[in-house]
């Protein structure tokens, strides 16, 4: 039967082309708004590191030198700090790291021209932590070697792609040898670093180890107090500059409980030489948790998205109206079904089976308009650029979503037409 | 074959009751042609929407092949209008996008037979009725005859126990009504039970049996089967009344 419901669906489409083609089009608009909106929706609070985000915590620590009783674990650290954080031999991995920019080049190269370089000046552990994928190389393996991992796109700037590990790049005029180049590494949101709006930035070009990065005065964006001015970057290790951030791999929530009071020793020991006026309070967020407390979804785009499901509703209420139409037009054929044989539940199944095959016309549109909304959200709002993306789980829901739409838009012209008297429209 | 005891049908408005059926019994055999006559708005349509199914009653027993129909649901019900009575109505009731072909499948197509079985039956109504040939055509490209052959086609492709023929003439010329009469007559005496609702007298005398209608209820003016067969609610001074009138 379900082969003969589909026959006579394509042939009610093609009896009546105009009536399902705005049909069609009613319901396209709206799924295809809701999935933009979704898409936008889903790239912010998805997972990036699922298989973990539960074991990987981000560190804040109530470290300010000022006493003020107010205040809160800041999501930055000292030099010294991340220090203390990368000698405990509680997590299993530990990422310690800020961010920098220099001018990238192949240092053998006869051209001069440079590409800007975003540079994450971090420890080995990182690549551990977050999983980072390499096509070629390893990481580096010290903290203060002449060796940077570059990104995919760098690699394919500076050097035109391909394995290019052993050779030299330049960096703010100093000469690195690549160890390692990464595959292209898409991370959204970018769970590490999603603090000073950086959550859909691009994964960075150039991994440098920290010290290195401080000794070759790499910049870096800091915090302090008035009196703990630096000259150059490598002056803030020993002083109260708070621009790191760290994050820890803990495997269980006793190993959590133990890296707890680890931090907690540390900061009573700093409160007893004096150096921690204010109340100890140490926090570890997992990378949800993480992701929450600093907004990463924007409730604009989450009370845009209702309004579009609001959207949708209008749009399903108009392709019900025309759908009530066509089932108007066609009581005679209802009846006359009904009366050689067809039950009340065969024509509901019928109607089903047609609002669904429309459904999946309804939903290839519909991703054709998300994709074009996306797009001219993108020319809108640049910033948009690494969130507007229609992947795969988007295209499923596009698809779901227009079936359902198109399945609720036929109930009710359905129940009317099973309520027609089948003697009233045959003579 | 048909057996109705007491039927009643009420159509309620908020302000109004008529009685379309009061009463009304009939039995019909097994192989019997009966015409059923009766002036507008006697209740002839009624009897045959409810004799087919497509209309409940509100009164009475109704045994169609045996099945008392009183209680049955709506899937019950479709089953034995697809099984058991092949319709015929005054205006063919054909798709007009469909083929002469896809118009004969339309029931099988509900009663779950394979595509073979569907054929075989197909071609077998349409050569019944003298179409084979124009399997292909769409109704419009049909005389009004020939569309009512194709609604017969239909009706018998089921092989259904019974025929239910509302008027089957009255879109036609006389020619063309004769040749549908013949028709019916044929498939009569090949053993088909047969109902035709008719204004024609003609048509009425030419059958086995004839009943009339009046008032939503059956009185015997014109019998030509015996008379123990027509149940009705009528003294027979009452129905000598009716047939006099």
């Amino acid at each position: 039967m379900l082969k003969y419901y589909v026959q006579l669906a394509f042939e009610n489409i093609k009896r009546a082309p105009t009536l399902y083609l705005l049909v069609i089009l009613t319901l396209s608009l709206g799924v295809g708004l809701l999935c933009a909106n979704l898409a936008l929706v889903n790239s912010m609070a998805s997972d990036p590191i699922p298989h973990k985000s539960d074991r990987l915590f981000h560190v804040s620590m109530n470290t300010w030198v000022n006493e003020n009783p107010h205040v809160q674990p800041l999501h930055i650290i000292r030099y010294r700090d991340a220090m203390q954080i990368l000698k405990s031999d509680i997590p299993v991995n530990t990422a310690i790291f800020f961010v920098s920019n220099a001018y990238a080049r192949d240092a053998n190269a006869a051209d001069l021209s440079r590409s800007r370089a975003v540079i994450r000046a971090t420890n080995p552990g990182f690549f551990k932590l977050t999983d980072a994928p390499f096509a070629y190389g390893n990481a580096f393996t010290h903290i203060n070697a002449k060796e940077v991992v570059i990104g995919d796109d760098l690699n394919n700037k500076v050097f035109g792609g391909g394995n290019n590990v052993g050779k030299s790049i330049e960096l703010a005029g100093e000469i690195f040898t690549v160890v390692g180049i990464l595959k292209p590494w898409d991370l959204r949101p970018l769970f590490y670093h999603v603090t000073e709006n950086n959550a859909f930035n691009p994964t960075e070009d150039v991994f440098l180890p920290l010290e290195t990065a401080l000794d070759n005065d790499m910049s870096i964006g800091a915090r302090s107090s008035s009196t703990d001015n630096w000259r150059v970057s490598s002056d803030t290790r020993e002083r109260n500059v708070f621009y790191m951030q760290a994050w820890v791999e803990l495997e269980k929530p006793s190993d959590k409980s133990a890296f707890e009071n680890y931090l907690k020793n540390y900061s009573q020991s700093l409160k007893e030489s004096g150096e921690h006026p204010n109340e100890i309070i140490n926090d570890l967020h997992d990378v949800n948790e993480w992701m929450e407390k600093n907004n990463v979804v924007d409730q604009r785009i989450i009370a845009f998205t209702i309004a579009t499901l609001l959207f949708l509703c209008v749009c399903v209420f108009n392709a019900s109206s025309l759908l009530l139409s066509k089932f108007h037009a066609a009581k005679f054929e209802i009846g006359l079904r009904r009366a050689i044989g067809a039950s009340n539940q065969q024509m509901l199944v019928q109607g089903l089976v047609e609002s669904t095959i429309v459904g999946v016309i309804a939903s290839a549109i519909a991703l054709v308009f998300s994709w074009l909304f996306l797009k001219a959200s993108i020319e809108f709002l640049p910033m948009l650029t690494n969130i507007a993306v229609l992947d795969i789980e988007v295209l499923a829901w596009g698809v779901g979503i227009a079936i359902i739409a198109s399945n609720i838009s036929v109930i009710y012209p359905l129940i009317r037409a099973n309520r027609y008297t089948i003697s009233a429209e045959l003579k | 074959m048909l057996k109705m005891t007491n039927i009643s049908k009420i159509f309620k408005s908020e302000t109004i009751q008529t009685h379309a059926l009061r009463d009304f019994s009939l039995t019909v055999e097994s192989g019997e042609f009966v015409a059923v006559t009766g002036p507008s708005g006697s209740g002839k349509s009624t009897f045959l929407n409810v004799a087919g199914l497509l209309d409940n009653f509100s009164q009475g027993e109704y045994q169609l092949d045996g099945v008392n129909v009183s209680g049955l649901n709506d899937n019950d019900l479709s089953k034995l209008r697809n099984e058991k009575i092949g319709f015929i109505f005054q205006n063919y009731n054909l798709i007009p996008d469909y083929s002469i072909y896809d118009n004969v499948d339309m029931p099988l197509r509900y009663r779950g037979f394979n595509a073979a079985e569907r054929k075989r039956r197909i071609e077998h109504a349409l050569e019944k009725v003298g179409l084979a040939s124009r399997h292909g055509y769409l109704p419009s490209q049909l005389s009004g005859g020939q569309q009512q052959r194709v609604a017969i086609a239909r009706a018998l492709a089921g092989e259904p126990k019974i025929l239910l023929a509302d008027e089957p003439t009255g879109n036609l010329d006389s020619l063309m009504a004769r040749q549908v009469m013949e028709l019916l007559h044929s498939l009569n005496e090949d053993g088909a039970t047969i109902i035709m609702v008719t204004h024609d007298p003609d048509q009425a005398r030419e059958v086995k049996r004839s009943v009339q209608i009046i008032d939503g209820q059956i009185t015997d003016a014109k019998v030509y089967a015996p008379e123990s067969a027509i149940q009705t609610t009528l003294t027979e001074n009452e129905k000598k009344e009716l047939v006099d009138a």
